[in-house]
């Protein structure tokens, strides 16, 4: 009789359900056949009729199979079992790397089960993971939008911005004549363009309104390869001293404004009370210099009596074909430098620079993101320490199931395949997570750098930030995953099955796990002591004294017509008319103007000190300038030192006086009395102003910079037609906006006010690109001090569970509540204590690439070390004595009988 | 006599589970009773009787257990589990309502 259970194993193909119940039907249909065989033997035919008899029973061994999965298809194996057994039974698919697929999709299935078959610890996992993957996907979507996304012109790797160099000063904005000189003999640039900061008074039908633009050549659109979206951009006739006025809106000016109106090319508008005609509208996305910027106008540079002195240009050039901006710097060089020999008395030894224009524009920026995302890389790497002593915590809980599969056949590498498996899940569990609290952090970040982080506006996420996600999500999952691997490959069936009751907390394991959260520490002490260095560096800026107060001052701008204000009488009546009402209004302590307030840009000119040898113009000193009101100093409690300062009866009649801050005094008249000095300022006006007053110094150029020395004159003695305003209040400063607005139009109706803010706002705004560093520093920092502690947690109480009989021993043997509370919390806090020391180190190393955002705080500031060691200890105090105290409530009985 | 396929095997279901309500029996055996009852007027084949065994125990209406009778091989005997013995009794009074409906429209159109 032939082997029936054989028979049928060798015909009958794969039935797809679990192995033991095909095993069943294979023995049951053998047994089956056995009795059609024996029972035919039994009727008399012969062995091979008999057989023959048997053997016809199942004609068709494929529905046989497929009838019997689908009658029983609670014993039915998971699809992408059946699809692996599929897989490997076609020797083409094995080769094609089909079987590597087959097992990825089968072990992330399994993965996926046991992970949700501990919720409690996927959740930890997923979170921790996801903490680090929304920070790489925010940061990185502000690197991608600032720093790497090109800027959106055409072939704009081929922009570039052109800076003129000064001695003592370095790059400078352009003479318009240098300008003109380089457009025509320069040899690099397919064409160039240049622009100025603008702003105009346009009057619509509900009022006159203040909008920032700029005043353009016309061949800056050329250059940047714009075109307008309807209409048209300025001709070189447009461009010209003399020619109608022309504009060109924005796209967000021509619908807020004007409705939209396509009609709108070729109507003429109001613009600072000229008419002036609308030539086009440029796209919605168009944007230059900035977003801020609403309208484009000629600047109408006249070659007959353009200026080398006055700097006041940003120039832009398109490099041609072939041209490297490294070739065009050398260029520039020699081209301006050959112009400085040829009109020495206004540019002797000056240069110029070539720097791409996106360099230009987020150059300054980067530092600080680059450090953010060091910062994030660190926050990453913590989170993968942790997850993956998590993994170790759980993997040696394991033990029996690993070694149960493996005695089942399971070979090494497909228990680590597995172990990757679950990583990888939780990782991309992690990821998708991460990335959606990312998305939501952006706008978030973009408000936070609004005022500060250039482009930030262009941040979104797009592939590229998802790419870099995913990428990290992966890799993030392999790193952590390597331990557990590890540890389950190394797991052998014996030790496991020996001891399985107590885990494997082998040698070998705890020390892995020991490490990890040593390089946890550490990592956390690095991130935690740039962010303390940072906060003190910001909370030193803070406390700058910059000279002035902001306390109950209000400021905004004010800029009179030409039109209606033709001449300096003029400007000089309304200002003189303007300040006394101000002052009338109720709660107006004093009211000032300046024609460029702190810490909102400079204003240098050049000087002669009367009875000193003259110098050539290019070495004359030169220093800040200020045209101010009487109540300037007043409005902003500038400290008088000595002298006086301005009175209303300064007035253009009267002699040129002028007031010098400390500064000055002490580099140009140094040992000596500085009032009734005379000084002959580059402002166009004739004579000598007598110094009469010294006042403090001023930080006009920002919080973290040294005040430089200012020269002030009376407003009256060189009028400006655009001024700010400051009123200094005893009350709120918000309830001085109305009435501010009411006495301006009382004395002139066409006027807007505009940048209207407290001075508080506007020295709060300097800082806000150190306040966006520090605070998302502080933020990562915050997220690792919480991660670390999370891991100090359990692996001391896990350490805990493992050692509950050697505790109940020492308890049992005498030892106190406080002796195990200090074994417990010591091992962790050693623990501790190597990655603070590790931690500083790699901090003091890496402190270097933080220097440039620090004011004030040197990088290796002791005090910042000694608080980051002295929080985190604490932190680990705490995360250790939690589980401790649990140690301490371990009754000996109960932990000695558990064995 | 032929029957459809379709007929026979509606019923075989519940043939099955009155042939193991008395004792469990084996797969064979099932296969020969219902031969050997019905005079050989039903015949079930093994592609057709093993599968429909194994649904009925996959629903859990019976239970196969291996077993070592005195003299003989070892062999799967099913026996009828509780909910298969009420499947059964419903089908009994399903089946007994059903040729009685039928059975009255084939004797009132004799009539």
């Amino acid at each position: 009789m032939r082997d029936w259970r054989a028979f049928v194993r060798e015909r009958l193909p794969a039935t797809g359900l679990t192995p033991e119940r095909e095993a069943r039907v294979v023995r049951e249909l053998a047994s089956q056949l056995e009795d059609f065989y024996r029972e035919a033997v039994a009727r008399g035919a012969s062995d091979e009729d008999a057989d023959r008899h048997a053997v016809a029973q199942i004609a068709d061994w494929r529905t046989m199979a497929s009838d019997v999965r689908r009658a029983d298809p609670a014993h039915a194996r998971p699809r992408v079992d059946r699809l692996v057994d599929a897989v490997e039974a076609r020797p083409m698919a094995r080769a094609t790397g089909g079987l590597m697929l087959a097992h990825l999709v089968r072990d992330g299935r399994y993965a996926l089960r046991q992970l949700v078959r501990a919720p409690g610890f996927s959740a930890v996992a997923v979170i921790t993971i996801a903490l680090g993957i929304a920070a790489t996907t925010a940061i990185f979507s502000v690197v991608n939008g600032v720093l790497l996304r090109p800027l959106p012109y055409a072939d704009p790797g081929a922009l570039v911005r052109v800076h003129e160099v000064i001695p003592h000063y370095g790059r400078f904005s352009v003479a318009p004549a240098n300008f003109l000189d380089w457009r025509q003999q320069n040899t690099v640039f397919e064409t160039t363009g240049a622009y100025s900061s603008d702003s105009v008074t346009m009057t619509f039908e509900d009022g006159p309104e203040r909008e920032q633009g700029a005043a353009v050549s016309w061949d800056l659109f050329r250059t940047l390869r714009a075109t307008p979206a309807f209409g048209t951009a300025f001709t070189a006739d447009q461009d010209k001293p003399g020619a109608s006025p022309t504009i060109v809106l924005s796209h967000a000016l021509w619908r807020d404004r004007f409705d939209g109106d396509r009609a709108i090319v070729g109507r003429v508008i109001d613009v600072n009370g000229a008419p002036t005609t609308v030539i086009g509208v440029m796209p919605p996305d168009f944007y230059f210099p900035s977003r801020a910027v609403k309208y484009w106008r000629p600047l109408a540079i006249s070659p007959a009596n353009a200026t080398r002195g006055g700097h006041f240009l940003a120039v832009i050039g398109r490099l041609r074909d072939g041209v490297s901006v490294d070739q065009a710097a050398v260029a520039m060089r020699g081209l301006a430098e050959r112009l400085a020999r040829q009109y020495p008395n206004d540019s002797e030894g000056e240069s110029a620079e070539v720097v791409r224009l996106q360099d230009q524009i987020v150059g300054a920026v980067r530092p600080a993101l680059l450090t953010l995302v060091a910062a994030v890389g660190f926050l990453v790497l913590i989170a993968c320490a942790n997850v993956a002593n998590l993994l170790l915590v759980r993997g040696s809980t394991r033990d029996k199931e690993i070694a149960i599969r493996t005695a089942l056949g399971a070979g090494r590498r497909r228990l680590v395949t597995q172990m990757m498996a679950e990583s990888v899940v939780l990782a991309v569990g992690g990821g998708v997570l991460g990335v959606a609290l990312g998305y939501l952090a952006i706008p978030a970040i973009q408000q936070l750098g609004a005022n500060s982080i250039p482009r930030v506006a262009d941040v979104t996420l797009d592939v590229r930030v998802l790419v870099v996600a995913a990428a990290a999500s992966i890799l993030t999952g392999l790193l952590f995953g390597l331990a557990p691997a590890w540890q389950a490959a190394r797991a052998g069936v014996s030790a496991a099955l020996k001891d399985s009751s107590r885990g494997s907390s082998t040698s070998g394991g705890r020390w892995v796990r020991s490490t990890l959260l040593v390089v946890e520490v550490a990592l956390s002490i690095v991130l935690l002591t740039g962010a303390v260095l940072l906060m003190r560096s910001f909370d030193r800026l803070t406390r700058v004294n910059p000279g002035f107060s902001t306390d109950g001052v209000l400021a905004f701008q004010l800029s009179l017509p030409k039109k209606s204000y033709a001449d300096d009488a003029r400007i000089i009546g309304f200002f003189n008319d303007l300040v006394p009402r101000l002052e009338a209004q109720p709660g107006v302590a004093s009211a000032g103007l300046v024609q460029t307030l702190p810490l909102r840009g400079d204003y240098v000119l050049t000087f002669e000190v009367r009875g000193r040898a003259p110098v050539s113009p290019s070495q004359q000193p030169s220093a800040a300038y200020r045209v101010v009101s009487a109540h300037y100093f007043q409005s902003l409690a500038v400290p008088l030192v000595k002298g006086r300062v301005f009175t209303p009866q300064d007035q253009p009649k009267s002699g040129l006086v002028a007031v010098v801050d400390q500064a000055f005094a002490q580099k140009h008249f140094p040992g000596a009395d500085a009032i009734g000095q005379g000084i002959r300022i580059g402002n166009g006006v004739e004579g000598y102003y007598e110094v009469i007053g010294v006042v403090g110094d001023v930080r006009y150029d920002g919080l973290d910079a040294t005040p430089s020395p200012t020269m002030y004159v009376p407003f009256t003695q060189d009028p400006f037609s655009t001024m700010w305003v400051v009123m200094r209040t005893s009350g709120q400063t918000a309830t001085l906006a109305a009435p501010a607005r009411q006495v301006v139009r009382g004395l002139d109706p066409t006027l807007p006010i505009y940048s209207l803010n407290p001075l508080a706002t506007i020295a709060s705004e300097s800082i806000a690109s150190q306040r966006f560093s520090m605070l998302l520093l502080a933020l990562f920092a915050g997220t690792a001090l919480f991660l670390s502690a999370v891991g100090l947690y359990g692996v001391v109480a896990y350490s805990v569970t493992q050692r509950t009989r050697e505790i109940g021993l020492r308890v049992a043997i005498g030892a106190e509540p406080g002796d195990v509370l200090r074994l417990v919390v010591g091992g962790g806090l050693k623990l501790a204590l190597a990655g603070v020391v590790i931690g500083l180190g790699g901090a003091l190393a890496l402190s270097t690439f933080v220097k440039s955002l620090l004011f004030d705080v040197v990088p290796s500031d002791p005090t910042s070390y000694a608080v980051t060691a002295g929080v985190l200890l604490v932190v680990a105090a705490i995360a250790c004595y939690i589980p401790a105290r649990r140690a301490t409530r371990v009754d000996p009985m109960v932990a000695l009988q558990a064995e | 006599m032929v029957f459809s396929p379709e007929l026979k095997k509606g019923s075989l279901e519940m043939l099955i589970l009155a042939l193991v309500e008395v004792r469990p029996r084996h797969g064979y055996e099932i296969g020969k009773l219902i031969e050997e009852r019905s005079g050989g007027r039903l015949s079930f084949t093994l592609p057709t009787l093993y599968p429909t065994l194994l649904r009925l125990e996959s629903r859990g209406w019976l239970k196969g257990r291996w077993v070592e009778k005195a003299g003989e091989r070892e062999r799967c005997f099913y026996r009828l589990t509780p909910r298969g013995r009420r499947v059964l009794a419903d089908q009994r009074a399903t089946w007994a309502g059903y040729i009685d409906a039928v059975n009255a429209v084939l004797d009132s159109s004799r009539a």
